[in-house]
């Protein structure tokens, strides 16, 4: 049954205080009043937070202050001297550029050329193709990274390796590598395994975005001869700007952490050419027993992460549509 | 936004003032306890942590039954890890002061820290090579463990490096078993001009070149100017020998491998089976491995294969009968709630009979004097435990012999150098900047 009866909001009489009645004392949020016992409830996971996370992070800053002997347990005090080391490591700036430039790539990677091939993907009429597509690129994020590894060793092997192999049998010979033996190939060699294992996933992400598109403006703009290529600059990319800021963010904060890629093809090897930040922290920790150093390099890796984190918060509390 | 640096602020100065209040430790290591033998109780337990996890877990997993079988009132707590994971979980054990009553140590500055720090029971009692236990054991095996006349570990496999050969190839080059190292560089030169790859060599996890340099290290520096360079206190680097051993490693590497350039990009154990297939006439190997690197059935074992040591330089002014190698070996921790028991259960492995077991099961010769037989070992490993029994000294691993910052110049720089990003000068300039750091 339909009603034709206007709607106001709030209704009328409801917050409007009938003539000649005195206004009445402004009442206290209930919130307020019911603070402490909503406190109790929430106590166990603000102590949850505070001890696994909180408290760490201090006391990280506070080791990477001091040096320590594991053995003894002794630590001493040394001020800012980790960071002076950090400062003067040439490994450290090495390991820092790799982390930038995997975060660069990524960007390529995982989110213009994913938004790219969305497009794309969702542009088909087929349904069913469609749904093949999908999942055929987002089938290596579902592989295990250990297993990714030992695949693209498979690959890279500089002898007998698939991707030699492939090289010569086009007749480029000249370019063949050993991919991850080289300095000035390794680190390419771990990112591009790294994109190709993100890429799907990503793909997928944009391709629920654009999803949310009402197909009624590409039917608009199609009847007003508008392409498939200029819709995708013109209506895709503008209605996906939220999900392609967050992907920005997030691949960026990735790329900082990464640590498992290099472990299982290179462990930051050859000639430190593919330590990246997560990497030299190990090697400093578990290898040198430098853990005021290692230390200093986790401070170095939150505060980054932590910014971006902070960005994160910020672009997405002004984007939200 | 506020709220949200407000919290962060407000957990943080909690935080801060929470890890005021814990202490820095400043206890200072004491002296390790000495073992006693006299009066092992039999009771509780004893936990073992190893680092022979997948394919050489069994040795252990049997000892552990058959000490409880032996020990009614004994229950053996057994954790074995890999390679990498051990050296992961005995840092956190460490640090948390939780370390197990029997832990595996290889053998240099690794076992050292435990030893300097009072993590290890002084074992001179029981094991010195005097004593009824340390009579039965190479006594290379037990110098391996020992410091300033102390010894505090229990050698459980007797490790060293060979050259192994392929005799049909070599026969096929004309070649005959190289004297020095430049007859292995023409031997090299005879193979390849046969289209015969001479040697199979992959670095791509760093220590296998590492263990070519612990060789040529011995041969050209002198070994007392090795035993103060080793130790960052006394060390200085500038013996001329450390150049040339890696000069020499960057020879080898050019004229007897077809990596070459490509070495880091290869696999090691890749690597060792193409030599157990005949692919190549070298390899060189642990004798712990020999029963990997030609397996039963392999083209190699068909063709026929035989060991030497890596040939040493002529004139060369270190130790020329030193031989690469450590054993492996097992630590007590000091701290142990029944030590006594814990050294009895290492007692126990390393009896002949087990000792024999080893060799057996997983075909580690051990370091017990004639536990190698014809039943469980091939000629070749048991010519390797003859061999070394004559070497001067066991020249420990480069790697764990010094401080892991020396050790991680040496790898890093020694693939620099293979790759051609790095010349021998850069890797002793980086070594010798490692070491003063260490001081």
């Amino acid at each position: 049954m339909s009603t034709t009866q206007q709607k106001t909001f709030p209704p009328p009489g409801l917050n409007t205080p009938a003539a000649g009645t005195a206004l009445p004392r402004r009442r206290k949020p209930a919130r307020k009043k019911n603070a402490w016992p909503g406190l109790i409830w929430v106590l166990p996971g603000l102590v949850t937070l505070f001890l696994f996370v909180y408290y760490p992070l201090v006391l990280n800053f506070r080791y990477s202050l001091e040096t320590s002997n594991i053995f003894t347990g002794q630590q001493r005090f040394v001020g800012l001297d980790n960071y002076a080391r950090l400062a003067a490591d040439p490994v450290f700036w090495k390991a820092l550029g790799n982390n930038c430039l995997y975060a660069g790539i990524s960007i390529v990677f995982q989110v213009f050329f994913a938004l790219v091939l969305a497009s794309l993907i969702e542009n088909l009429r087929n349904e069913r193709f469609r749904t093949i597509l999908r999942s055929i690129y987002f089938l290596p994020s579902a592989i295990s990274l250990t297993v990714t590894g030992l695949l693209f060793a498979f690959i890279y092997q500089p002898q007998g390796g698939l991707l030699n192999g492939l090289l010569n049998a086009v007749g480029l010979e000249s370019l063949q590598q050993a991919w991850l033996g080289n300095p000035d190939t390794a680190m390419l060699g771990v990112i591009m395994m790294s994109q190709w294992q993100g890429f799907g996933y990503c793909t997928l992400l944009f391709a629920v975005a654009i999803q949310r598109i009402p197909r009624e403006y590409y039917e608009a703009s199609a009847l007003d001869g508008i392409g498939p290529v200029r819709q995708i600059f013109s209506i895709t990319i503008p209605l996906v700007r939220e999900m392609t800021g967050l992907m920005m963010i997030v691949t960026i904060s990735g790329a900082f952490q990464v640590f498992n890629e290099v472990m299982v093809t290179t462990s930051g090897g050859p000639d430190n050419s593919t330590q990246v930040l997560g990497t030299w922290l190990y090697r400093s920790g578990f290898i040198k027993n430098d853990f005021g150093y290692a230390a200093a390099i986790a401070t170095v890796i939150f505060v980054i992460t932590l910014a971006l984190a902070l960005i994160q918060v910020r672009y997405t509390n002004k984007r939200r549509v | 936004m506020k709220a949200l640096f407000k919290a962060v602020a407000a957990a943080g100065i909690v935080a801060v003032a929470l890890t005021g209040c814990g202490s820095s430790g400043t206890a200072q290591p004491a002296a390790a306890p000495a073992a006693d033998l006299s009066n092992v109780k039999y009771e509780g337990s004893v936990s073992v942590i190893t680092r022979y996890a997948g394919g050489n877990a069994a040795f252990f997993e049997k000892m552990a039954k058959d000490y409880e079988a032996a020990h009614p009132g004994v229950k053996v707590n057994l954790q074995q890890e890999s390679d990498q994971g051990y050296k992961d979980k005995i840092k956190t054990l460490t640090a948390s002061q939780s370390v197990p009553d029997v832990y595996f140590s290889w053998a240099g500055n690794y076992a050292e820290q435990f030893y300097d720090n009072g993590l290890a029971l002084d074992l001179t009692n029981v094991i010195a090579p005097q004593t009824e236990w340390g009579s039965t054991m190479a006594p290379q095996a037990l110098e391996a463990f020992t410091k300033d006349g102390k010894t505090y570990g229990v050698p459980l496999g007797l490790d060293a490096k060979y050259m192994l050969y392929n005799k049909k190839l070599f026969s096929q080059a004309g070649v005959k078993v190289p004297t020095d190292l430049d007859g292995l560089l023409a031997a090299c030169t005879a193979l390849k001009s046969k289209n015969i790859t001479p040697m199979s060599f992959g670095n791509k996890d760093g220590w296998p070149a590492i263990h070519y340099i612990t060789q040529l290290n011995s041969y050209n520096v002198p070994a007392g100017t090795l035993n103060k360079d080793y130790k960052p206190a006394t060390a200085s680097f500038e013996d001329p020998g450390y150049k040339q051993s890696l000069d020499q490693f960057a020879q080898i590497v050019d004229r007897c491998t077809t990596t070459g350039k490509t070495a880091n990009g290869a696999d090691y154990y890749s690597e060792r089976d193409a030599f157990g297939q005949g692919k190549a006439a070298m390899f060189y190997v642990e004798n712990l491995e020999f029963a990997a690197a030609a397996p039963k059935g392999s083209k190699a074992e068909a063709d026929g294969y035989d060991l030497f040591r890596l040939p040493a330089p002529a004139q060369a002014k270190g130790d020329t009968k030193a031989l690469t190698g450590a054993p492996d070996g097992f630590l007590i921790n000091s701290k142990a709630k029944n030590p006594a028991l814990a050294v009895d259960f290492m007692k126990f492995v390393t009896s002949k009979q087990n000792a024999e077991v080893l060799a057996s099961t997983i075909g580690f010769p051990s370091p017990v004097t004639g536990s190698l037989n014809e039943q469980n070992s091939t000629p070749q490993l048991r010519a390797s435990i003859e061999d070394l029994r004559k070497a001067s000294r066991l020249s420990v691993w480069l790697d764990t012999v010094t401080v892991p910052g020396v050790a991680e110049a040496y790898l890093s720089g020694v693939e620099g150098m293979i790759s051609g990003t790095k010349t021998s000068e850069d890797v002793m300039t980086a070594v010798k900047a490692a070491s003063d750091q260490a001081k």
